[in-house]
């Protein structure tokens, strides 16, 4: 047992190195990392269906990540990305498959149905030793939604944060955000979907809730009337990374897929074109 | 039930006029036969658990004990909160949830169980309220009345803890069981008893007061015990209104840290709580059978 245990230890810290690593290619000495070996042919053996890339999500697929809860129609960030992703990897758009995989279910020990999962899940080191994570796709950082001419709206300093009731969905790194950043007096309420959170700010159940900020532009901009997204907060290095099982090798040619859509800059415009950063935000401290 | 070689006959349900025993008796042959035997099958089931190929991860993800001890304690900066605290509030939602339970519940079956004309549309009233909360799966019941009510924004009833609107589809839901089993407690009490008590010249309240319902209630202690068992588990499902209770707070834990270890400890502390209440309930059914087979052939 101890040493599977290690093993296991072992390769979560590899796979953290790789998360965490810049945008140098970060193949650790698996056959697979030499030039031009990341095709469609050469993926086959770590597919989990031979022929086809799948690639999981949540329900409901929240946008600007995905639209009209269709991650197969290739818009949304997620869903652009999975499929620029795939076309770099040499897959058609037609052998992508989608699979259905609730967030709680997505980190259960064993194999897993899909290759990657892509739910706008955060790194982080303790994470990585039950799964592996590629390289950043997305840097983020959290925002502060809350109904227009509540207190919050205007009154948001530091110590001010700390005494209202915040809601959040479990199991986020918003909800760390409010445990741990800004240490609220009151527990924060906790609900199963980002929906059962926003219900909550409507009916004054909660003064805010925090969320990344492309989300919580889209939702004070477009889904809850009377909503503004009060600022954001300075980032924390936190960053989302597509989910595999422990030691998949197939993170080490979808982290060169990653690179190499940075260096051509698709990212840059997929996020310019999906995630609306145009607003300048104003930045408060927690 | 007998569970051991020597005991009752086949076919009998293991009484011997001291109630049922878990070890049957039969002498010392039989007590070694059952310790080899619960050994065999305790020994297999733990080898299964233990040389599954993916045992090791199963145990680390499962059953970590520095998980659970995380996860036991809490700790808010690194996002989570602790078990241990949250069950609390379990039970404090299960003791305010099992009174007003008692007394809805009663009125309900009294209400069926009334005679005059009168109260006619309150019979059917109370038909159908029992047939709607028995149907409705427990959950729909939370997540309407947790996000319903506070919608309507009325004053104060609009205005309560999340806790407070579980208790009350608690109440609600739980009320339409227990009050099928009051109707079966009263109608258990002969129809002689209530003949004997009017003839004595209580009213028809005083009867019900003083004559039926003591031996309507005592008879169906054990079945009431037992929809409290149940009663404190469902208090979980009051999380997904947002109340940190401990099935929530295990669920915060293991998608903050992904491992699921969070949830044994959740377990363990239901576990706590409903094992000394099932023991009792064993006692009281035992009490309660001793009682009435007194004077009987053992």
């Amino acid at each position: 047992m101890r040493r599977i245990l290690s093993t296991v230890a072992a390769v979560a810290v590899s796979a953290g190195i790789v998360a965490c690593g810049s945008s140098a290619p970060s193949g650790t000495g698996s056959p697979a990392s030499g030039a031009g070996s990341c095709s469609s042919a050469s993926v086959q053996k770590d597919l989990y269906k031979k022929g086809q890339l799948t690639v999981a999500t949540d329900s409901p697929a929240y946008p600007p990540w995905f639209e009209n809860n269709k991650p197969s129609n290739g818009k949304g960030f997620e869903s652009a990305v999975a499929y620029a992703i795939a076309k770099q990897l040499g897959f058609k758009t037609s052998q992508v498959a989608w699979a259905y995989e609730p967030f709680d279910a997505s980190y259960a020990p064993g194999p897993k149905k899909f290759d990657f999962d892509i739910n706008e899940i955060s790194y982080t080191p303790q994470r990585a030793t039950a799964v592996t994570f590629s390289e950043s796709y997305y840097d983020v950082s959290q925002s502060l939604v809350a109904l227009k001419n509540t207190p919050i709206v205007s009154k948001h300093t530091p110590a001010e944060l700390k005494t209202y009731v915040y809601g959040d969905q479990v199991g986020t790194t918003s909800l760390s955000f409010i445990t741990s950043q800004i240490q609220p007096t009151a527990q924060p309420k906790v609900f199963q979907t980002l929906n059962d959170v926003k219900s909550a700010l409507q009916t004054h159940q909660i003064a805010a809730f925090v969320t990344d900020t492309p989300t919580a532009q889209y939702i004070s901009s477009s889904e809850i009337p009377g909503s503004i997204m009060v600022a954001q907060f300075p980032s924390t290095g936190e960053h989302y990374g597509l989910l595999f099982s422990l030691g998949n090798p197939l993170v080490t040619c979808v982290n060169k897929a990653i690179t190499a859509l940075k260096a051509n800059g698709t990212l840059a415009a997929l996020q310019k074109r999906y995630l609306q950063i145009y607003l300048s935000v104003p930045t408060i401290k927690p | 039930m007998s569970l051991g070689v020597g005991g009752p006959a086949p076919g009998s349900f293991g009484t011997t006029g001291r109630g049922p025993r878990l070890l049957s008796g039969g002498g010392r042959r039989a007590t070694a036969i059952s310790t080899v035997s619960t050994l065999v099958v305790l020994g297999a089931l733990v080898a299964v658990f233990l040389l599954a190929p993916g045992s090791a991860q199963v145990r680390h993800t499962f059953f970590n004990p520095t998980d659970m001890w995380q996860a036991l304690r809490g700790d808010p900066k690194k996002g989570y909160y602790s078990v241990g605290a949250a069950i609390w509030l379990n039970i404090r939602m299960f003791l305010a949830a099992e009174v007003l339970i008692l007394i809805v519940a009663l009125a309900i079956a009294l209400v069926r169980l009334s005679t005059g004309p009168v109260a006619f549309p309150f019979r059917v009233l109370s038909m159908i309220y029992v047939d709607f909360f028995r149907g409705v799966p427990l959950l729909l019941v939370i997540l309407a009345i947790g996000f319903g009510v506070p919608a309507l924004r009325l004053p104060f009833v609009s205005a309560q803890s999340a806790a407070v609107y579980g208790v009350a589809a608690l109440v609600l839901s739980y009320s339409a069981y227990v009050s099928e089993v009051y109707r079966a407690g009263l109608n258990s009490v002969h129809q002689s008893q209530v003949a004997a008590a009017r003839s004595l010249g209580l009213s028809q309240a005083t009867a019900l007061r003083h004559v039926i319902l003591p031996q309507a209630v005592r008879n169906v202690i054990p079945p009431l015990l037992n929809d409290f068992i149940s009663l404190q588990k469902d208090t979980a499902l009051v999380g997904v209104l947002g109340a940190i209770e401990a099935n929530e707070a295990a669920q915060i834990y293991s998608s903050t840290v992904f491992n699921y270890s969070s949830y044994a400890v959740a377990a363990v502390l239901f576990l706590l709580l409903t094992i000394p209440l099932a023991r009792f309930t064993d006692r009281v059914i035992d009490r309660d059978r001793r009682r009435r087979l007194a004077g009987s052939a053992p």
